[in-house]
């Protein structure tokens, strides 16, 4: 979880206090605690098990997952206090992730 | 330069950007341009086919044939399996994305309208487990 780790590294303490990162993904909540530990640090992780929000925000890889289960596309939104997104990372090609330097920036001008 | 030798350079630089890649996955520059690992192998690939122009010896085949199969797994890996097809867009700038409510590991039901008129939302989006 590259992208988190990199996220919550440049995220200084007020901006962390200022900001809501929010992790979405079919993990159940053990799974994502284990995570949520493992990081140090307090994003809210939210489980999509049956991928239902996931597929509602156009985000699911078809087949994308071992044994062809779909999976979710990758994705981060930057959502201002009014909802709007503001800033959006899609990429084809899931070993790519955005930037945490970019995600701060577009945080940053909001 | 021997054809052992570049066997042996070939080696290195197949391994080496194995192992380097392996270890700045996080560092974002690195991460982000896959493409690297494949020129990477095709440069082994390509110092191990002069191995085995100069020298048809065992080890110069065994170095142009590591170099190849790193190179199409590499290839195989970035241009096929890590591609994502297209899917319609719901997400837009200047718009707003569906509300939800979900759990979230203390067993809470958090929803993103909560956070309207209170605080900016990054949202991750991650396929999980792997």
């Amino acid at each position: 979880m590259a992208e988190l780790q990199g996220l919550g590294a440049a995220l200084s303490e007020a901006e962390r206090a200022g900001v809501e990162v929010v992790a979405v993904s079919p993990d159940r909540n053990e799974q994502s605690q284990r995570l949520a530990n493992g990081l140090h640090v307090n994003y809210r992780f939210l489980a999509d098990p049956d991928l239902s929000v996931t597929r509602s925000y156009g985000l699911i890889h078809r087949r994308g997952g071992p044994g062809g289960v779909d999976v979710p596309r990758p994705a981060t939104v930057v959502l201002d206090r009014d909802g709007v997104v503001r800033w959006l990372s899609l990429s084809d090609n899931y070993q790519i992730r955005p930037d945490p330097g970019d995600v701060l920036r577009a945080v940053r001008t909001l | 330069m021997t054809s052992g030798r570049l066997a042996l350079l070939s080696v290195v630089i197949a391994v080496g950007t194995v192992v380097a890649y392996a270890l700045l996955l996080g560092v974002p520059s690195v991460r982000n341009h896959p493409e690297g690992y494949v020129a990477a192998f095709a440069i082994a690939a390509t110092v191990a086919g002069l191995a085995v122009a100069l020298r048809r010896r065992w080890y110069a085949w065994l170095a142009l044939g590591l170099s190849l199969l790193l190179f199409a797994g590499g290839a195989y890996i970035n241009f096929v399996l890590a591609r994502i097809p297209a899917e319609p867009t719901v997400l837009r700038v200047g718009e707003r994305p569906p509300d939800f409510t979900l759990t979230d590991a203390s067993g809470r039901q958090v929803s993103l309208a909560e956070y309207r008129g209170k605080k900016p939302v990054v949202l991750v989006f991650y396929r999980g487990y792997w």
